[in-house]
């Protein structure tokens, strides 16, 4: 199906009304009771098999190769059913040779991740903000200097539980943050995604 | 001619060594400071506290004989054999540990750069400048020498990082107080905002066990945006769709529907 | 299903973090206050593992009596948005709580205040995406 024209059915399914043929209607079910969420056990210290970490070292059609930081070579297929962020939610093409990747999914019996999401780049940063320039953030994260770019139309700041907003200008030098951004790989700087601020 | 300037040295690498060797001596962060810093692969783990407190006792002694009467020649010459040993041990630092603190004048972490080499060559030169007093700094003081005590220490806290928050922030907030240079006045909807209010929603929270994926696709139709998800509902792949009010917060209008696209079937519908 | 049945729960906001081998500006994490984490296993970091510890984040400044639990201990952290689950063991120091006093994040009416727990990015992944930062969850032991 065209990507238009699917569009135009995935919006239609949802915003079409309840009286679709065939289709259960969820509305009177509690929330809490309509599906049993899972519980997730592991061995402490044990690696989770349907995780993967690493640098993406090839790219061979949907197939990933993944160098993991503790040197494990990891396999990761991606499928038209898996969500690609990398910096937003974006496509397979998006990712190239030398990012880096965290991956869930299930392990298939040829020792591969079948993934459901995979996170390029992604980097998590509790930092303070030293100085705040023309796009971007200059941030101290644990002695180290890391500069954040603001992407207009993408970077959101959230200030304690408010709505996120396009305006950075509650952002203060001197305070910590906490920066959801997406790396640029081999250096010190990120594109930020969120930015989450203490008022 | 170097008198006058010289006399007051004492003093200002005195006061310098106080709050240095305090810091290490008394600091309540002290074991932090000195596992940060480049001393546990110097002397190893176990005598970095030691040596840390060591190096600051030191500190203090020498302190201690610069700022009381009476004033010895060989005093600032300890002060300069201090100096020298510290810039050495920044070189150390730089190369063999350059990940860590320097354990400087401060709690906070601070690495090695440039500024401490810089701080510690002013340390050192002001030593070098005292070998040359020959009486004790009280009898020095006046106007010229206070104008000189006032610039070194200027100097020294413009290169240290640890008063950064006494000068250098206030200053930058103040500039960006005048133009703040990430005000943003566009009308257009963060992602963030519209994914806050699906976490939020009660849909989501019906079907959320049955996702498997992160956010997968997004588009904007008209005042709603549209969120895909991977989802598995009685053993079959299928696409959660989310209908999110793009510019108003009401999480309880959120609507939701499954999908079998490989059909063009709807499964599962929800509000 | 067996998560959510300790008797003094402590409900707080969960992050990530990534320690041991790992890459970009996480490279220099180490293996964490127990020397034993990584990113691929499914562990945490607890503010309260130790005195030297407890002395950096402070949760009791705000207002949060955490219990002393000690490298190795195994949590079950429930997510407030999913109701998913995960059992996670402590490996690690941390989040910073006391820099983020009285911050709050909510899923529907479900909220939770402060920064309790951090895990790492495989535990992390499997309640909630990374792309989140914060999210509120119910902490059992």
């Amino acid at each position: 199906m065209p990507s238009t024209d699917r569009r135009r059915f995935l919006s239609s399914a949802v915003l079409g009304g309840t009286a679709v043929a065939g289709a259960t209607a969820l509305g009177s079910l509690a929330p809490e009771t309509a599906f049993a969420a899972p519980r997730i056990d592991l061995d402490p210290g044990a690696r989770d098999p349907n995780f993967a970490e690493g640098r993406i070292t090839a790219i061979s059609g949907s197939l990933l190769k993944v160098s993991g930081s503790d040197k494990a070579l990891h396999r990761v297929y991606v499928t038209h059913g898996t969500s690609v962020w990398k910096l937003r939610p974006t496509t397979f093409d998006e990712i190239k040779v030398g990012d880096g990747l965290y991956a869930r999914g299930v392990k298939m019996p040829d020792g591969a991740l079948a993934a459901d999401a995979v996170w390029v780049n992604i980097v998590n940063l509790d930092a303070a903000i030293t100085a705040i320039d023309s796009g971007r953030l200059h941030l101290d994260h644990h002695g180290n200097k890391v500069v954040g770019h603001v992407v207009t139309g993408t970077t959101a700041a959230v200030y304690n539980h408010t709505p996120a907003i396009s305006d950075l200008s509650g952002l203060q030098v001197g305070k910590h943050v906490k920066v959801i951004g997406a790396w640029r790989p081999d250096t010190n700087e990120v594109d930020i995604a969120t930015v989450y601020a203490g008022i | 001619m170097l008198e006058w300037p010289a006399s007051v040295q004492p003093l200002f690498i005195g006061g310098t060594l106080l709050w240095s060797g305090g810091l290490k001596c008394l600091g309540r962060s002290a074991r932090r400071s000195a596992e940060r810093s480049a001393l546990p692969s110097l002397v190893g783990e176990g005598r970095a506290l030691f040596a840390y407190r060591l190096t600051g006792a030191l500190e203090l002694a020498l302190a201690a004989v610069l700022l009381l009467p009476p004033a010895y020649a060989a005093e600032a010459v300890a002060a300069v054999v201090l100096g020298v040993g510290f810039l050495g041990y920044l070189t150390y630092a730089k190369v063999a540990a350059p990940d860590s603190s320097c354990g400087c004048l401060s709690k906070r972490r601070t690495p090695v750069t440039w500024r401490s080499f810089a701080r510690a060559g002013l340390v050192t030169a002001a030593a070098l400048l005292g070998t040359q007093a020959d009486a004790w700094w009280a009898g020095g003081l006046g106007a010229g020498t206070a104008v000189l005590l006032v610039a070194e220490v200027a100097a020294l806290l413009a290169l240290s990082p640890e008063a950064d928050g006494l000068w250098l922030l206030p200053l930058r907030r103040l500039r960006i107080r005048m133009r703040h240079p990430l005000a943003d006045r566009s009308f257009e909807m963060p992602l963030e905002s519209s994914l806050q209010q699906l976490l939020a929603s009660p849909a989501y929270r019906q079907v959320s066990p049955l996702l498997r994926s992160g956010l997968r696709e997004t588009w904007d139709e008209e005042d709603t945006r549209i969120l895909c998800y991977t989802a598995e509902y009685e053993g079959t792949a299928a696409t959660a769709v989310f209908a999110v009010p793009l510019r108003h917060y009401l999480p309880e209008e959120v609507r939701v529907a499954l999908v079998d696209e490989s059909s063009e079937s709807t499964l599962l519908v929800g509000v | 299903m067996g998560c959510s049945n300790s008797g003094a729960p402590a409900y707080g906001e969960m992050s990530w973090f990534c320690c041991g081998a790992a890459w970009g500006p996480c490279g220099s994490a180490g293996g964490g206050a127990c020397g034993t984490c990584n990113s691929s296993s499914h562990q945490c970091a607890w503010p309260n593992a130790s005195d030297a510890c407890f002395n950096i984040t402070r949760p009791d400044q705000c207002g949060e009596g955490l219990a002393r639990r000690t490298c190795g201990h195994v949590f079950y952290v429930t997510s407030q948005c999913s109701g998913s689950c995960v059992s996670v063991s402590i490996a690690d120091c941390g989040p910073d709580t006391n820099s983020f006093c009285g911050e709050r994040t909510c899923c529907g009416s479900a909220c939770a205040s402060n920064r309790l727990i951090d895990l790492t990015p495989s535990a992390y992944s499997a309640i909630a995406s990374l792309s989140t930062g914060l999210s509120p969850v119910r902490i059992d032991s």
